[in-house]
């Protein structure tokens, strides 16, 4: 393992164990969804850029849309020898940053949100914590040995789900 | 992602940092030279509006002129949590995409003093003649470089309204890289000096082409100077 903290970069998907911690710096229309184990002390994260790979023909990595990246990161949970039963989520991001940007009606990070919701609740995993929506950027840093996420935010004092 | 540097890349600190922002060879020296050119033509045209618009003299010069694959800006940047303000437009034409232009937040008050006169206190909490006053040098700046590529290699395309994100790096990253999902996976930057008098501020203008729109830029080099590209 090594390092400390283990990137999850756009549209990636990554699994560790404790005591290493997960990262996704500068969260801005993405939303990051953390899966944790706690009687594992492992857990998971995606970094979610879109929606729904439904609505794209383009062969992308299943981090990239919140529907292939939910069932690839919990595929790989229960790889790890995790059981459903035991799994939380926690949800981050979302944000709206560039309201001069926004194309379409429903802003990509709120549609990105109840996307991610609508699957977990699919799934039948609980949301234990969530920080969404807002103007602002968020740096999430998963910790796996008790599952607690930090959520950093331009100029304030880190936030603790 | 997660790729060693070359051994052969020249050693640049800020970029081998972290394991990313290599500088893709997509440019030969011709095509970089070229850009560099756009970049001196469009800096002098910057320079005069802006010292149109600010009453006073401001010239401008391009510090450095550089190809980033797009994971790689933040850290061009000074970090993914490096605090910026960040102009965004869409720009529309021959090559779509999106345009920013980076001012390192600390230096944001001075630059308001710069275009409007007064310093501003604290740039998380802008005026609102100050937040126009950045939006307005983005936009000034956005031209001037889409007019040079214009000039030079008849590629023509217009800017639209700019918006202002003030937040860390890679959120404004992240938002436009989610916008942009059909993007090519470099970025054409043009680090700017805006000097007046003693004063100094460096901005950093991205260029981030939607997919296909780079095609476009080395058929339009290969018409106007004669080569193509080896990308």
């Amino acid at each position: 393992m090594g390092e400390e903290n283990r990137v999850v970069g756009i549209a990636e998907i990554a699994l560790s164990q404790s005591p290493q911690r997960l990262v996704a710096y500068g969260l801005g229309s993405c939303v990051g969804v953390t899966l944790y184990d706690a009687k594992n002390q492992t857990g998971g994260m995606a970094h979610v850029m879109l929606p729904s790979s439904k609505l794209h023909s383009t062969e992308a990595p299943p981090g990239k849309y919140a529907d292939t990246a939910m069932s690839h990161l919990l595929a790989e949970m229960l790889k790890t020898g995790s059981l459903l039963r035991y799994l939380e989520a926690k949800v981050i991001g979302g944000a709206n940053m560039f309201a001069s940007l926004t194309q379409s009606s429903v802003p990509i990070g709120l549609r990105n949100v109840s996307a991610v919701r609508q699957i977990l609740g699919e799934m039948g995993i609980p949301i234990v914590g969530e920080d969404v929506g807002g103007t602002h950027g968020r740096t999430v840093i998963f910790n796996l040995e008790d599952g607690r996420v930090e959520i950093r935010k331009l100029n304030l004092p880190p936030e603790y789900l | 992602m997660g790729a060693s540097p070359k051994p052969d890349r020249k050693p640049d600190q800020a970029l081998s940092r972290i394991d990313m922002g290599q500088e893709p060879d997509i440019f030969n020296d011709f095509q970089m030279d070229a850009l560099r050119e756009i970049g001196n033509i469009g800096a002098g045209n910057a320079a005069t509006a802006l010292s149109q618009m600010v009453g006073r003299r401001v010239d401008m010069s391009v510090t450095q002129v550089k190809v980033l694959q797009t994971d790689g800006i933040a850290v061009f940047l000074g970090g993914m949590e490096q605090n910026v303000a960040a102009v965004h437009m869409p720009v529309y034409g021959e090559i779509c995409g999106i345009s920013l232009v980076f001012f390192p937040l600390e230096r944001v008050g001075e630059l308001c003093g710069m275009l409007i006169g007064k310093k501003e206190e604290d740039p998380l909490h802008l005026s609102e003649i100050g937040e126009s006053a950045i939006k307005e040098v983005g936009s000034i700046l956005t031209g001037a470089y889409l007019s040079a590529l214009f000039r030079l290699m008849n590629l023509q395309m217009i800017h639209g309204v700019p918006g202002l994100a003030i937040d860390m790096a890679q959120a404004v990253l992240d938002t436009v890289l989610v916008e942009l999902e059909q993007k090519e996976e470099v970025a054409i930057v043009i680090e700017t000096k805006f000097l007046e008098n003693d004063k100094q501020l460096t901005g950093s203008f991205f260029l981030l082409p939607e997919s296909g729109s780079l095609k476009k830029l080395f058929t339009a080099f290969s018409k106007t100077f004669g080569f193509s590209g080896n990308g």
